[in-house]
C-alpha cells in the first residue's frame, strides 16, 4: 500500500537522521535557539553576530577556561512551539549557555527550556522585566535596559538639561514595549517637583492617521515643552512626520527603539528629537573602542550597525564568560552566583548591575543622542538619580 | 434468520489501527530519545486532535469551518487559569475572579475542566451559528474566530492581553498526548457511528432528504459542532502544556489554516484522513527540515537551502490533492477485517 511504504520510508530516514552530536572534553558549548527565519530574524541576527565577534576574541586569546567555546545553532522560524525545540535541539547537543531571540515572547519557550534542563538561559536583547527571573525562572538573563529605565531616563534628564516642566505622553498600544517606555515615564514624572503632564493620548501602531491625538495636543492652551512618545518601528516613523507636519516643535522623547538613521529620510530636516541609546552607531561615543567595535562588525558583516540593539548581544557574551571564569566552572548555579554578584560590571556598551531579585538593568547609564536637522549625534550622557523597583516594573 | 451486522464490529477496527499508527509515531520517540525529537511528536500528537476535533465537525456535516482555533484558544488559556501557580497569577493575571485564581490543578483535572469550557462555549455558540449552513456558516464560524481572538488580545487583567501568558507547567513526556490523542479518535469514532452521527452525514449527503426522514439538522449539528468544540479544547490545552507560554496570536489565521490543510490532504469526511494527514505531513515536514540542515550520507553531506521546506510542503500538498482530490485517504476508512477482528464481526454474521 502506498500511504504504507510512505509511512515507513518516513519513520528509516526519521530513524537513521537521530545521531546525537558529543561534546568534547576540551570546548563549551554556546547554543543559539534564534530566528533564523521569519520577521525576528531582523531582530536576532545582528545581536548574533556581536555575540559571535565577542565569541571569536575569546578564542583567539586562548578560549575560556582553557577551553575553546564552540557555537552550535537550531532556528526557532519564529515561531514558540519551534522555539521550544530549538532549546531542547541546542541543549541536546551539549549547550552550557542557551541565547534566546531579542523578543521575551518569541525566546520565552526556548528559555523555559533552558531552565527546565537547569542551564543558564541569555535572552538577546528583551527588554520586559519577564525576560528573566520574573517570566522564565532564577537561571534566565538578558543583557539589555528595562525599557521603562528608557522612559525614566528621558523624563529626568529633560527636567534637568533642557528644563521640560510640561510634558505630554502619547502611548502606541501595540507592544509591551512601548507600554514599558510609558511605565517608567510615568513613574518618574511625579518625582520632579514642578513638572506637569498636560495631556495623556494613546494610539496603534497601524494607524494610518493620528489626526485626532495631534488635535488634542494642538488644543493645549499652550504647546507642551515634550511629547513623551513611547512608540515603536514602523508605525512611529508616520507620528512623527504627523506631529511635525501639524506645527507642533515640542521636543520629542522616545525609547532606544527609533535609534538608527535608515528612516530618518521619511521625515527631512527632523530636529529637536532625542533617543537613548547605550552606546553610538554614529562613530562619535566617547569610549573609542565602541567606534572600533563598529568598524569590527563592518569588516564581519559587511555593513554596519543598524541600531543600538545589536551591542546586548556582546554583552552578553561579555558577563556570562566573565562570570564563568569566576565561577571556574559552566555548572550554572556557580555562574548565576557570580552573576549576581556583579555591580556596575565595566563592559563595551555600559555598566551591568545582576541581582537575585533582577536579572535585568533597572538603572542603567544612556547615552543621549539628538536628532537635530536630520543628523544624528550623541549631546550628553545621562543615569537616572534612582533605581527604578521591582513594584513599579510589575506593574 | 440472519441479523444484520453490527456497525460496531464492522468497523471498530479503524480506531484500532490508527491509535496502532499514532503508537508506532510514539515508538519512534522512544528510539530516537532525542529532546527536540520527542517535542515533534508531541507536537504531532496535538496536531492529530486538533484535526481529530476538526474532522467531528467538518467531516460530518460538510461544513467547513474556519472558527474552531477559536476554541483551541479558549482550552489552552483555561488551562493556564488552572494550572499556573496562585502566587504568579496574582501577579500576572490580576482581574482573574478569586476562586479562580486560588485554583492549583494536576494536569489531568484541568485538561478535563479545560475542555468542558470550550465545550460550553461550542454550545454557546452553536446555538445561534448552527441555524446557518452553507458559506454563510463558514463565514459565522470565522466571525465568532475573531471575536475570540479580539477579546483575547485586550483583555489584559484576565488573558493578559496580546502579551504572553506564562508559568504553565511544561510537560514533556509523550504519554498524555498520546493518550490524549486516542482518546481523542474514539470519541469522533463513536460519535460518527452513533445515531447522531448517521443522521448528520445523511444530512451532509441530501439535507433535503434527511430532513423528511426526520432527521433535525440544526440539533445533529449543533451536537457534533459541541463535541468537537470540546476536543478543540482538549488539543489548546495540550498546547499549552507542551510550550508552556500561551498568546492569543498562536491561535489566529495560521493554525487555522495548517489544521484545515491537514484535514483536506488526509481526506475531509473520514475518521483515517484525519490522521493519516497529520502523520504523513508532520513526518515530511520534519524530513524537509532534517535535509534543511544536512544530512551527512558516508563522505558527502546533502542538503537544501533554508526555507525550501515551507515551499517544498506547498508543492507536495498540491500533488497529493491533484492525484487524490478527496484526499489521501480517499474518503476512506483504514478498515482491517482479518484477525482479530474478523472473530467478532463473523460470529455476529454467522448468529
Amino acid at each position: 500500500m502506498n500511504k504504507w511504504t510512505k509511512f515507513a520510508g518516513s519513520a528509516l530516514i526519521a530513524g537513521t537522521m537521530l545521531s546525537a552530536t558529543t561534546v568534547k572534553a576540551d570546548e563549551i558549548v554556546i547554543g543559539f535557539a534564534t530566528a533564523e527565519s521569519g520577521f525576528m530574524q531582523a531582530y536576532d541576527k545582528p545581536a548574533q553576530d556581536a555575540a559571535m565577534i565577542r565569541i571569536d576574541e575569546i578564542n583567539k586569546a586562548g578560549g575560556l577556561l582553557g577551553k575553546q567555546i564552540k557555537v552550535v545553532t537550531a532556528d526557532t522560524k519564529t515561531d514558540r512551539a519551534e522555539g521550544a525545540k530549538a532549546g531542547l535541539e541546542v541543549l541536546d547537543k551539549g549547550a552550557e549557555l542557551v541565547v534566546v531571540s531579542c523578543d521575551y515572547d518569541f525566546g520565552a519557550p526556548a528559555a523555559l527550556a533552558a531552565q527546565a534542563a537547569g542551564k543558564v538561559s541569555f535572552f538577546l536583547c528583551a527588554e520586559s522585566i519577564k525576560a528573566g527571573i520574573q517570566g522564565v525562572g532564577p537561571f534566565s538573563f538578558s543583557a539589555s535596559v528595562l525599557a521603562p529605565v528608557q522612559g525614566a531616563t528621558m523624563a529626568e534628564w529633560s527636567y534637568n538639561k533642557k528644563g521640560a516642566r510640561t510634558y505630554y505622553r502619547l502611548l502606541d498600544t501595540w507592544t509591551e514595549y512601548n507600554k514599558g517606555i510609558c511605565d517608567g515615564f510615568d513613574w518618574m514624572l511625579p518625582k520632579l517637583s514642578d513638572a506637569k503632564l498636560v495631556g495623556s493620548d494613546t494610539f496603534k501602531n497601524e494607524d494610518a492617521s493620528i489626526a485626532a491625538q495631534i488635535t488634542r495636543i494642538k488644543s493645549l492652551d499652550k504647546e507642551p515643552d515634550a511629547i513623551m512618545l513611547c512608540s515603536m518601528m514602523p508605525g512611529v516613523v508616520s507620528a512623527i512626520k504627523q506631529i511635525r507636519a501639524a506645527g507642533i516643535n515640542s521636543m520629542i522623547l522616545n525609547g532606544s527603539g527609533v535609534d538608527g538613521s535608515y528612516w530618518l529620510d521619511a521625515v527631512p530636516d527632523l530636529s529637536n528629537f532625542f533617543v537613548p541609546v547605550q552606546a553610538s552607531i554614529y562613530g562619535d561615543d566617547p569610549n573609542p573602542d565602541v567606534t572600533k567595535f563598529n568598524e569590527t562588525y563592518t569588516k564581519v558583516t559587511g555593513g554596519a550597525p543598524s541600531s543600538q540593539y545589536v551591542y546586548p548581544g556582546y554583552i552578553l557574551i561579555d558577563v556570562w564568560s566573565k562570570a564563568v571564569e569566576r565561577a571556574g566552572s559552566t555548572d550554572a548555579a556557580a555562574v548565576v552566583a557570580e552573576l549576581e554578584k556583579m555591580r556596575d560590571e565595566p563592559t563595551l556598551f555600559g555598566p551591568r548591575t545582576f541581582t537575585s531579585e533582577i536579572h535585568h538593568q533597572n538603572k542603567g547609564r544612556y547615552h543621549i543622542v539628538e536628532i537635530n536637522a536630520g543628523k544624528p549625534g550623541i549631546v550628553d550622557t545621562h543615569t537616572i538619580s534612582e533605581a527604578i523597583p521591582l513594584e513599579a516594573l510589575l506593574k | 434468520m440472519q441479523k444484520p451486522v453490527s456497525i460496531l464490529s464492522r468497523t471498530i477496527s479503524t480506531p484500532v489501527i490508527l491509535s496502532v499508527i499514532l503508537l508506532g509515531v510514539a515508538m519512534l520517540a522512544v528510539i530516537g530519545n532525542s529532546g527536540p525529537f520527542n517535542q515533534t511528536v508531541i507536537d504531532i500528537f496535538v496536531r492529530v486532535i486538533l484535526v481529530v476535533g476538526l474532522y467531528v465537525f467538518i467531516g460530518n456535516s460538510g461544513v467547513i469551518s474556519f472558527g474552531h482555533i477559536g476554541f483551541t484558544c479558549l482550552g489552552a488559556y483555561a488551562t493556564a487559569w488552572f494550572t499556573i501557580p496562585p502566587m504568579m497569577k496574582k501577579i500576572l493575571l490580576p482581574g482573574l475572579p478569586e476562586f479562580v485564581s486560588q485554583i492549583n490543578m494536576p494536569l489531568l483535572p484541568s485538561l478535563i475542566c479545560s475542555a468542558l469550557f470550550a465545550g460550553v462555549f461550542a454550545l454557546i455558540f452553536g446555538r445561534i451559528l448552527m441555524r446557518l449552513s452553507g458559506i454563510a456558516a463558514s463565514i459565522a464560524t470565522f466571525a465568532m474566530l475573531a471575536v475570540i481572538n479580539t477579546i483575547y488580545s485586550n483583555w489584559e487583567g484576565v488573558t493578559g492581553a496580546t502579551s504572553s501568558v506564562v508559568g504553565i507547567p511544561i510537560h514533556r513526556s509523550i504519554w498524555p498526548y498520546f493518550a490524549a490523542s486516542v482518546v481523542a479518535v474514539f470519541i469522533a469514532y463513536f460519535y460518527a457511528i452513533s445515531r447522531s452521527g448517521l443522521a448528520l452525514r445523511a444530512a451532509r449527503d441530501e439535507a433535503t432528504a434527511a430532513s423528511a426522514s426526520g432527521v433535525n439538522i440544526t440539533r445533529e449539528r449543533l451536537i457534533a459542532f459541541v463535541l468537537s468544540g470540546t476536543l478543540m479544547g482538549l488539543g489548546g490545552a495540550l498546547y499549552a502544556h507542551s510550550v508552556g507560554v500561551v498568546t492569543p496570536d498562536t491561535f489566529y489565521l495560521g493554525l487555522t489554516f495548517t489544521t484545515l490543510a491537514m484535514l483536506v490532504v488526509g481526506g475531509m469526511s473520514s475518521l483515517s484522513g484525519a490522521v493519516v494527514g497529520v502523520v504523513v505531513i508532520s513526518l515530511i515536514i520534519q524530513v524537509l527540515r532534517w535535509l534543511e540542515k544536512g544530512v551527512t550520507l558516508g563522505e558527502s553531506t546533502l542538503s537544501i537551502p533554508n526555507g525550501v521546506q515551507e515551499i517544498a510542503i506547498g508543492v507536495v500538498m498540491i500533488v497529493i490533492l491533484m492525484f487524490r482530490p478527496t484526499g489521501l485517504m480517499r474518503n476512506r476508512e483504514l478498515l482491517w477485517t482479518g484477525w482479530p477482528f474478523n472473530r467478532i464481526s463473523g460470529k455476529t454474521a454467522r448468529e
